[in-house]
């Protein structure tokens, strides 16, 4: 019987990938087993125990944080050719996602990047992940052994079988390039859940400078609603923390209200705000992709709308 | 002295992507090309390594259907020189392939330090391009890469992980990917375009790389690709801000959008 090979340095991401993993397990005539890399404490065994695990190899030697991700791809093709791995699954956190394809190129397969969802089929794996900027579904089929993919996230929920993994020593000796890491900056970060939000006001680049954000500010406080905003306003200008990015590489949100303030709604922005309920979006150029997304596009400056759009509302709200 | 290699890849402008309206398939026929926008921002970091520790900087290019026109956007950006591999059979090359062919036509180019590239293409979004390359020559790579500094021993990074700002160090050679947060890459001017005709392309062809029939066979086959479909009511509102502001207001409160 061969195995399915799960990794994420986030043992709670792991323990979603087993859940996904003992899905396709009977379909691909394999058993699941997940790999842990660096000292593995109480915790993190519950974490695999929560998603089913039966095995758990551990390699001790190697660590993702300070060793690079080439050390755990080397890691992770190295057991994955020992127990004769029929698929590599990743969870599609940042690391996983340089993880992962350096493991397929170790091990000379495919790869699929970011999957939504997976099946078996006849003819082989078949995995279905968004291109084109995300507004396209592609339907992949690998053609060579072993499946190399990762997967998103928060599609799948351990639920703890309560029952202790076997945990199995695995010995590697590392020849791969490793990086020096030499020191770790945390971010600013906004603290907040946007996935989780029921309202949102969203800021893009129709904001000239960073004080005009007050803006909108003023009108997320007035209706209760959570800020988020386009990759460049995180990214390259930093007027907000990249938590609050919304987009293809940054999250994706499913509030009630999405109210798109000068965003002009790259596609790789539209992505990230597909499964809103309404969509408003107020942009002075009518020919802006976000308003043919949008269920009401108001046409308008941001700079004279938003200001008493939140006086009208104070009004009608009692506020 | 610093030699970069850079991996320039030409995709379909995805916002210009029309879904058929009936089978929902991207009309790809029909979008403009253009140069993936992360390999831009990483021909500008490499321009910009030159410019303080000079060395060359080369383009390197592999696809189906490569435009002479978006080749000469790049050496008018500044790039010395470009090596290309245009082939039909390339159309079907998926991640693995790319990589090897990339890989074979950078063995081409002679010596190098760093390879630079987008961190993920604007079509397929997979990140992997980098990270394969590195594994083919066994090199360190580094993702996410907001900021580079080339030191005596190798360089220094800035990488942008989920917690925060990894600073990170890697012997040379190595390949790094970036995305648009490291640079804004710079529009050339018209002088550099007149420049740029003169700058030599290497067409290689696929045959004359040395690859065996199973570095040419794609591990993966795409099946299908189809629009996913979200429908919105696309009712604008157009007038003075007053009434927009008005309008919209009463909206908000009538749908139950927001709450008293």
């Amino acid at each position: 019987m061969s195995t399915i090979l799960v990794y994420s340095e986030n043992p709670h991401a792991a323990a979603e990938m087993l859940v996904a993993a003992r899905q396709l397990a009977p379909s691909l005539n394999a058993s699941t087993a997940a790999l842990h890399l660096g000292s593995m404490s109480e915790q993190d065994l519950k974490a695999y125990a929560a998603g089913g695990a039966e095995l758990v190899y551990h390699v001790d030697g190697v660590d993702a944080e300070k060793h690079g991700p080439a050390c755990v791809a080397e890691a992770l093709a190295n057991v994955a050719r020992n127990v004769d791995a029929v698929m590599v699954l990743v969870a599609a956190t940042r690391l996983g996602r340089e993880v992962a394809p350096r493991t397929a190129q170790r091990l000379k397969t495919g790869y699929a990047a970011e999957c939504v969802q997976l099946e078996a089929s006849s003819d082989g794996l078949v995995a279905y992940r968004g291109v084109l900027g995300g507004t396209y579904q592609a339907k992949l089929l690998f053609k060579r052994k072993p499946y190399v993919v990762s997967l998103q996230t928060g599609r799948y929920q351990p639920e703890g079988s309560g029952s202790q993994p076997r945990v199995e020593k695995v010995s590697i000796e590392i020849t791969a390039p490793q990086l020096e890491l030499v020191e770790i900056a945390r971010a600013e970060s906004a603290g907040v859940d946007l996935e989780k939000a029921e309202l949102i006001v969203s800021v893009g680049r129709g904001f000239k400078k960073r004080e005009d954000l007050s803006m909108a500010e003023e009108l997320a406080k007035v209706i209760g609603a959570e800020l988020g905003c386009s990759r460049p306003i995180a990214g390259d200008l930093k007027w907000l923390p990249e938590d609050r990015h919304i987009g293809l590489s940054g999250k994706r949100v499913k509030p009630k209200l999405y109210l798109a303030l000068g965003i002009s709604g790259q596609v790789q922005h539209l992505v990230g705000i597909r499964d809103s309920k309404v969509v408003i979006a107020v942009n002075t150029d009518s020919n802006a992709p976000i308003m043919s997304e949008a269920d009401y596009a108001v046409v308008g400056d941001i700079y004279k709308v938003v200001p008493l759009l939140t006086e009208n509302l104070k009004k009608l709200l009692g506020r | 002295m610093v030699d970069i290699i850079v991996c320039l890849k030409q995709t379909v402008d995805v916002n210009q992507v029309r879904p058929h309206p009936e089978t929902l398939e991207p009309q790809l026929g029909q979008a403009p090309r253009k140069i993936s926008d992360f390999d831009l921002n990483a021909l500008e970091e490499a321009l910009r390594i030159k410019e303080k520790h000079g060395g060359r900087v080369v383009a390197v290019c592999v696809g189906h259907d490569i435009q002479q026109l978006l080749i000469r956007e790049a050496l008018a950006m500044g790039a010395d020189e470009a090596y290309v591999v245009s082939d039909p059979m390339l159309e079907r090359a998926d991640g693995l392939v790319t990589a090897e062919v990339l890989a074979a036509l950078i063995r081409k180019v002679g010596r190098w330090d760093l390879i630079l590239c987008g961190e993920a293409s604007l079509d397929e979004s997979a990140y992997q391009t980098g990270p394969r390359l590195a594994e083919i020559f066994n090199i360190p790579h580094i993702t996410y890469a907001v900021r580079v500094e080339l030191e005596d021993s190798g360089v220094k990074v800035w990488k942008a992980m989920e917690g925060g700002i990894h600073v990170v160090k890697a012997s040379l050679p190595a390949v790094l990917a970036v995305g648009l947060e490291i640079n804004t890459p710079r529009l050339p001017s018209l002088l550099m375009i007149r420049a740029a005709s003169k700058k030599p392309i290497h067409e290689v062809k696929l045959s004359e790389l040395g690859l065996s029939e199973e570095q040419l066979t794609p591990a993966v086959e795409t099946l299908q690709v189809k629009a996913l479909k979200v429908e919105r009511r696309r009712i604008t509102l157009e007038g003075e801000p007053e009434e927009l502001a008005q309008k919209l207001a009463e909206i908000l409160v009538q749908e139950g959008l927001v709450k008293k």
